[in-house]
Order: structure tokens, then C-alpha cells, then sequence
């Protein structure tokens, strides 16, 4: 006993002093409440990216360590966890929001304490151009509605859809961006209904749905709602297709049968993931016996280019913000599991988007758009 | 002809869902006028036992594999007893205090239970398995054209009807019955003619929380959705249909919760779905307006 403690006393002080100090890096997303699993996948991606980092031999001899925030994907604790970290010295870049709402509510308080963030996963159309110091690795919630429009004209020939949208900025603008193409492609909206991240009746508007017969219903929304409408919609005999976006890609979608033939975009799938990803999947699937979620990709990618910042221009947040503005084009992109990132003049980039469906309780590639 | 069979089959339906959903709230508001008619009291803490109830039902079924029938009664039990510590531990102690001291002991309780359920349960909203529950739950009863009835809303509507009668019975045909409806007009003379105004309060606490666990576990069925704040927003919907058909008196939390029911679902069929919550408020409110004292509820309440 005495002695397995002053091997691990000596373990403690070795590896301990190995490091010269702690860089932190903020992280910040709702790692509890109704979106804990999204969450969840963000600190797997920077907890992995990090674990590597300091493997071989951290930033410039420094250890890097992901500071966790949580702010439940709610606007009015986004704002909160921002000032703190924009108070915080010791931070000199955010990895985060998750939530498009949340992003929106902590930009105005990063931008005027000059601290860079990169959002691996908010999609709406507004975040890049509102702050020189906001950056994403996720496409665009304006690309994505018109990438789900034409896939559901191309290759599924829907005709006639309804949508079914969460009130706030992620679905309404994901639902703007999706209408504006529809109506370019003749694609007939049979009509809208809106429902709060409170609701969990949705039968009213679901029996709307029913008698309008569409092809399928859009529900631009996140997961926890998308699985009651689902189970609601099945109860009332509705047969009509579900699709989504991102915000639908998640693990407990599965839990219900009645999710059967549902399909999402995303912007990373393990069955379309480049040479790059092959060690990260490898990584994943043993220590977690499950394939990585698109968040945790992009959470790893993120955390990587806030690393490289780092490591080239220090601790310096106007500094590390000029780099990633740098990234600017192919040549000189970041070359991650999610393929290559560079940012345009906005901060945001382009990326490919995929498209997944749920099949015998499983969530597998499905037929792409060429 | 056509557009008018679609028209009111889709008025039909909008009507069933509203019906099952205002079967839901007379149950919870029931207990919350209950509790009102003898102490004078609003139980703010009243919802959190509902989603106790939900949540007891729901771990007992998928954590020891409990028959969903049994783990409801046992559930329901359970939440009746609660019912009983709830009183005894927070509002007994305030009984002679002013009514503002207890009304802040019952939030404070509701808030405390909301946050004990997410440390115990988490932040998520959880289901049950599909064959955890007995198969004809979600088989359709009635299918006429577009208008499909689910076994489940059945089972709800029979649900909330036997329980609303024994209720109805209780309070008007036993002796523990007459002693609340004595309380509710004066406690003290009913104690001088020997009633144990303690026990018969204990009774009313069980009895209300009893009937909130049975709503939520109904609910935790029909919606398939169980999660720390169900509790809140059903409690203030439930406590809205209450003050609707007059605070303090059971036919009137009936009437009440089946009203708002009913002017939800049509709300967001017809309406808009976004403002759903805001029409249910503002048909409270325009009532309260018009008529303070509730639809049933006369000046001089007949409470219990």
C-alpha cells in the first residue's frame, strides 16, 4: 500500500513538472439539460484532441487543457459563460457555442473583449458576418437548406412537404434557406407550423399535417423534439416521411421505432471521411466502441486550429485571431478529419455536406447527392 | 364536399386530442383546488409531484422491470405518501403563519424537487421503450376516415372519468368526504366538533397528489416524454384551468381543465401553433376578467 502510494506521488511529480505551465482553452456548450448529448460529443472532440496534443509534447513544451462551460444551449446563459471567459486572462480562445442561439447571445461580448472563437457546429447564416472574431468549420445553415432541397427534389422526388419549426435562429433559418430553394425547384410547401423548445404536444399541429397529405415533413429542429414528433406523428397515422438537419443527428434518435427511414445532412460521416480521419475513427470506435458523431469531429478539428494558432503566434488573442483570419485559402488550409478548412473574409467556410438516415435502428450512409 | 368532410374530420381530431389533453389537466387541477378548498393554500409544489410521478412509474419499469400496471399503482402510492411528508415537512409547521410564508415554502418546494429530479434523472427528456409498455397502447381504437382515436387516448378518457367519480364519491358519500367539505367552510368550528383537522388534511394531500401522479404518468404515456420541468409547465397550465372554473371547487377544476384542454388544441390547430401557451393564458385571463370568481365558483365558494 505504502509503496503503490509514493510510486503515485512520484508519478504525480514527474509528469507534473514535465510541463513548464497550463494553456487553457475555453469550451464552451450545454453539457447538461435537454442537449446534454450534443454536449457531450463536443468535450469527447476536445478532450481527444488534446489527450494527443499533450502526448507529443504539448504547445511549445506547455500543457493544453480544455476548460468546459455549460450553458444548457440557453441565450441567457450563453451570455453569462461568455463574460467569464472574456474576463478570464488566461483564455485566449473560445471553442464554441454549440447552439446557433447561444453563439448569437455570446458574439457581442467576445468581439468587444477582442477574444477569438471558433464554433465547430452553428450553422446560422448571420454569426460570421456580425464579428471579425467569431470563426466556424461548419457550413452554413443557408448552403445546408438549399443542399436538403435539392437532394429531396433530386434524388427522393418529393413534391409536396410540410415543415414543422422550432422557434429560433437555427430552424428559422435553416427553414428560410430551405423555402428559398424550394420554390426555385417547384418543390410545393404545403404549409408551416411552429413549436417552442418547450412543447411536447404536437399532436395539434401534426393532425394539420395529416389532412394537408404530404410527402414529408421537414423538422429543422433539434433531437429531443424531432423524437416526440416522430412517435406523435406514427400515433396519429401519419406515413409521411420525416428529414432534417444536423441539429436531427444524434445517437438518441434510435431510441424509437418509429424514427424508421428518417434521413438528416451532416457535415461529417465515417463512411465518407477522408485518409486523414482513419487513425481518429480507429481512436474513437476503441475507446468509446462507437463511431464518431459529426460534433465531435468538428469539436477535434476546431480544438487542433486553436492548438496550431497557438503554437505559432502564443497567447495573444488578437494575434491568434489574425492567424486563423490567415487560413485563408487551399494552399495554406487546415487539413483535419473533416476534410480541408480555410476561412473566407466572413470567418465561415465551406464544407460538404452528407446525408444520413436511420434504418432497423441504426443510422447508416445514405444515398448521396452527385 | 370533399374540403368540408376533410375540414370537419380535422376538426374531429383536434377536438379528441384537445379532450384527452383537458382529461390530463382536470385531474392535476383537481389537486390543486383540493389542497385550496381546506387550507386556502395554492400547492405550488403540486406539479413536482406530478413529474414524481411520471418519473417513479417510468424507473420502475425500465430499471427493475416492474409490469407497467403494477409500477403505476405502485407509483401512484408512492406519490400519495409524498403527498403526506410534503405537508407534514413544509406547510404544517406554517399552518398559523401568514398565507404568504406558506405560498413561498411551496415554491421554494417545487423548486427544490425540480432540481433533486435532475440530479437524480438528468437533464434529458426520457422515453419508454417501446415493448416495455402492453402492445395496445398504440394500436388505433377508432379510425374513421382521417380521425384516428389510439388505445391510449381511451385508456386516458376512462382513466380520468373512474378516478374523477370515486373522487366524486369521496367527497360527497364518506365520512372523510363531509369532513373536508366541513374544513373548507370552518376549521375551527369542524374541529370542535371533533374532527382531526390534520388527518383530513394529510387525506386531501394524498388524495390530490394521488390523482397528479396518476396525470403524470398518463401523460408520460401519451407524449412518451418525461423530464424535470414536465411538472412546471403542466402544473401552471393545470393551475390555470383551476382558477378558469373557480379555485376551490372540484367541478369547477374539471370543467376548467377540460376547457383549456380543449381551447389549446383548437388554439394551435386553428390559430397559431407558435402563440399556443399565450391562448390557453389569455382565455384564463379574459374569464378572471369577466368572471373573478370562475365559472362554477360562486362569491361564497362551496370549497373541497
Amino acid at each position: 500500500m505504502k509503496k503503490l502510494l509514493i510510486l503515485l506521488v512520484s508519478i504525480f511529480f514527474l509528469t507534473g513538472s514535465a510541463w513548464a505551465k497550463t494553456i487553457k482553452i475555453g469550451v464552451a456548450g450545454p453539457f447538461t439539460g435537454p442537449l446534454a448529448s450534443f454536449g457531450e460529443q463536443l468535450k469527447i472532440g476536445a478532450t481527444m484532441k488534446a489527450a494527443e496534443v499533450n502526448a507529443a509534447g504539448g504547445i511549445n513544451g506547455n500543457k493544453v487543457e480544455p476548460v468546459f462551460m455549460d450553458e444548457l444551449c440557453d441565450p441567457k446563459e450563453a451570455a453569462t459563460v461568455g463574460t467569464k471567459l472574456a474576463n478570464d486572462k488566461n483564455i485566449s480562445i473560445v471553442i464554441g457555442h454549440l447552439c446557433s442561439s447561444s453563439t448569437l447571445a455570446a458574439l457581442p461580448i467576445y468581439r468587444s473583449a477582442k477574444l477569438p472563437a471558433i464554433s465547430p457546429t452553428s450553422t446560422n447564416v448571420s454569426i460570421g458576418k456580425m464579428s471579425p472574431y467569431y470563426f466556424r468549420n461548419v457550413y452554413r445553415d443557408d448552403f445546408q437548406g438549399l443542399f436538403l432541397a435539392q437532394y429531396i427534389k433530386k434524388v427522393k422526388n418529393f413534391k409536396k412537404v410540410a415543415i414543422f419549426y422550432e422557434v429560433n435562429d437555427y430552424s428559422m433559418g435553416l427553414m428560410s434557406a430551405f423555402m428559398k430553394e424550394a420554390l426555385k425547384l417547384k418543390i410545393n410547401i404545403l404549409g408551416t407550423e411552429a413549436y417552442t423548445n418547450e412543447t411536447t404536444d404536437f399532436k395539434p399541429q401534426l393532425t394539420k399535417f395529416k389532412m394537408m397529405r404530404p410527402d414529408a415533413i421537414f423538422v429543422p429542429g433539434y433531437h429531443p423534439q424531432a423524437l416526440l414528433i416522430a412517435s406523435q406523428a406514427a400515433s396519429l397515422g401519419i406515413k409521411a416521411k420525416m428529414f432534417g438537419a444536423d441539429g436531427l443527428d444524434n445517437p438518441t434518435m434510435l431510441d424509437n421505432p418509429d424514427t424508421d427511414g428518417l434521413f438528416v445532412t451532416t457535415p461529417f460521416l465515417v463512411e465518407s471521411a477522408g485518409p486523414a480521419a482513419k487513425s481518429f475513427i480507429a481512436k474513437h470506435r476503441k475507446d468509446r466502441g462507437e463511431d464518431p458523431g459529426w460534433m465531435t469531429a468538428n469539436t477535434y478539428d476546431a480544438f487542433g486550429m486553436a492548438v496550431q494558432a497557438i503554437k505559432a503566434v502564443g497567447e495573444n488573442r488578437v494575434k491568434i485571431r489574425d492567424y486563423l483570419a490567415g487560413i485563408n485559402s487551399k494552399e495554406n488550409g487546415y487539413d483535419g478529419v473533416t476534410g480541408l478548412t480555410y476561412f473566407d473574409g466572413n470567418g465561415d467556410c465551406l464544407k460538404s455536406a452528407y446525408v444520413k438516415e436511420i434504418k432497423d435502428g441504426k443510422w447508416i450512409s445514405a444515398q448521396q447527392m452527385q | 364536399m370533399e374540403n368540408l368532410l376533410e375540414m370537419s374530420s380535422l376538426f374531429l381530431q383536434q377536438l379528441v386530442n384537445g379532450i384527452t389533453l383537458g382529461g390530463v389537466y382536470a385531474l392535476i387541477a383537481v389537486g390543486y383546488t383540493m389542497v385550496y378548498g381546506v387550507i386556502q393554500l395554492i400547492n405550488f409544489a403540486h406539479g413536482e409531484i406530478y413529474m414524481f410521478g411520471a418519473f417513479l412509474a417510468f424507473a420502475m419499469v425500465t430499471v427493475f422491470n416492474v409490469p407497467f400496471f403494477m409500477a403505476a399503482i405502485l407509483s401512484i402510492i408512492i406519490c400519495a405518501c409524498f403527498g403526506i411528508v410534503l405537508d407534514i415537512i413544509a406547510y404544517r409547521p406554517l399552518r398559523k403563519a401568514p398565507r404568504l410564508a406558506a405560498l413561498i415554502t411551496a415554491i421554494g418546494m417545487s423548486l427544490f424537487l425540480q432540481n433533486l429530479a435532475l440530479m437524480i434523472w438528468g437533464g434529458e427528456i426520457q422515453s419508454y421503450p417501446r415493448e416495455a409498455l402492453p402492445a395496445f397502447f398504440y394500436q388505433e381504437a377508432i379510425a374513421f376516415g382521417d380521425v384516428t382515436i389510439t388505445w391510449i387516448q381511451v385508456f386516458i378518457l376512462l382513466v380520468t372519468v373512474i378516478f374523477m367519480a370515486t373522487l366524486h364519491f369521496i367527497i360527497h358519500r364518506t365520512a372523510v368526504g363531509t369532513a373536508m367539505r366541513a374544513i373548507s367552510q370552518d376549521k375551527t368550528t369542524a374541529a370542535l366538533m371533533g374532527i382531526n383537522v390534520n388527518r383530513v388534511i394529510s387525506f386531501t394531500f394524498a388524495l390530490g397528489s394521488g390523482l397528479g401522479a396518476v396525470a403524470g404518468i398518463l401523460v408520460g404515456l401519451y407524449y412518451n416524454a418525461i423530464f424535470h420541468m414536465m411538472g412546471f409547465i403542466m402544473g401552471v397550465k393545470a393551475f390555470a384551468a383551476a382558477v378558469l372554473g373557480g379555485i376551490g371547487s372540484v367541478p369547477g377544476a374539471m370543467l376548467g381543465g377540460g376547457l383549456l384542454g380543449v381551447a389549446e388544441a383548437l388554439g394551435a390547430g386553428y390559430l397559431s401553433s407558435a402563440y399556443r401557451d399565450g391562448i390557453s393564458y389569455g382565455v384564463m385571463i379574459l374569464i378572471i376578467l369577466f368572471k373573478p370568481s370562475g365559472l362554477i365558483g360562486r362569491s361564497t365558494t362551496e370549497r373541497v
